[in-house]
């Protein structure tokens, strides 16, 4: 055991002279360094997008919100007649409303149709 | 710890590093720097964390043995044998050089962890517990695994 311990501290590989070596790994640091301050630049837009977002979406509630105190109006009147227009507007139109509709039915089960035969031919 | 502080570790420590994997990856040395300035990027991000408690190099050779189990496990579907990659006769080369050939064929024939374990305790001089930190391995493991490397290294190497 003595002989094969001695062979092996007497055989240390060798390595060879390499002068690139260091200026290689300082080339890889710099990368990380720019990648390190890439990702950096992008975590601080994203912080800033999120800020002014939020302090936009804080400005347009607040002023949403003076606007419907400062303005009110009768939600009811409003309500009834967009109600009445709608009605309005399906009982006039009907009949040509319904042909797209029954349309739509026919494609949708011709598609499902299809299908249902594909599946069963594997 | 900053770039320069960094790079002046390295300096002092490149030697015994690459002459550790050189001795992993049977003596081809452009992959041994190559998963050496693997180790050195990864070092070099995770450096942060590195909290002085162990020295820089048993740190260090510790991310560079892991660049090189990565390695072997991306490599393994199309590995090729050393065997025959460098069998030379012995009368076409210096005594020196077969000594090294018979060497390096040796250890690519005992486990990676064996071979990582006489690698850092004959060649890099480690005692057993910074190996045992390195190998991320119990001391009793470290020499269980010295003993059967060099138990196996006998029936390779003829003296």
């Amino acid at each position: 055991m003595k002989e094969i311990e001695d062979f092996l501290r007497e055989n240390k590989p060798v390595v060879k002279d390499n002068p690139t070596f260091i200026l290689e790994a300082r080339r890889r640091m710099e990368a990380v360094e720019g990648i390190k301050a890439e990702v950096d630049r992008q975590r601080c837009y994203g912080r800033m997008a999120l800020i002014i977002a939020l302090v936009a979406g804080l400005v347009l509630g607040i002023a949403a919100t003076a606007i419907a105190f400062l303005y009110p109006i009768d939600a009811d009147s409003v309500g009834k007649g967009v109600l009445d227009s709608i009605r309005l507007f399906l009982t006039t139109w009907k009949q040509y409303l319904l042909l797209p509709v029954a349309l739509l039915a026919i494609a949708l089960s011709l598609v499902l149709m299809s299908g249902k035969r594909g599946k069963s031919t594997f | 710890m900053n770039q320069e502080r960094f790079i002046s570790q390295v300096r002092e420590q490149q030697e015994p590093l690459r002459r550790f994997l050189l001795a992993l990856c049977g003596g081809d040395s452009a992959l041994a720097d190559d998963i050496a300035q693997d180790a050195l990027v990864r070092a070099y991000v995770a450096s942060g964390s590195f909290l002085g408690l162990s020295k820089f190099s048993t740190w260090l050779f510790r991310i560079a043995y892991n660049c090189y189990i990565d390695h072997c496990r991306k490599a393994r579907p199309d590995q090729t044998s050393l065997d025959s990659a460098v069998t030379l006769p012995a009368s076409e080369t210096s005594d020196a050089s077969f000594r090294y050939q018979q060497l390096y064929q040796a250890l690519e024939r005992i486990p990676e962890k064996e071979k990582a374990a006489i690698a850092l305790f004959y060649f890099e001089d480690k005692s057993i517990k910074e190996i045992s930190a390195i190998l991320n391995m119990p001391q009793g493991t470290v020499k269980y695994q010295l003993s059967m490397g060099r138990n196996h290294l006998k029936q390779y190497i003829q003296l």
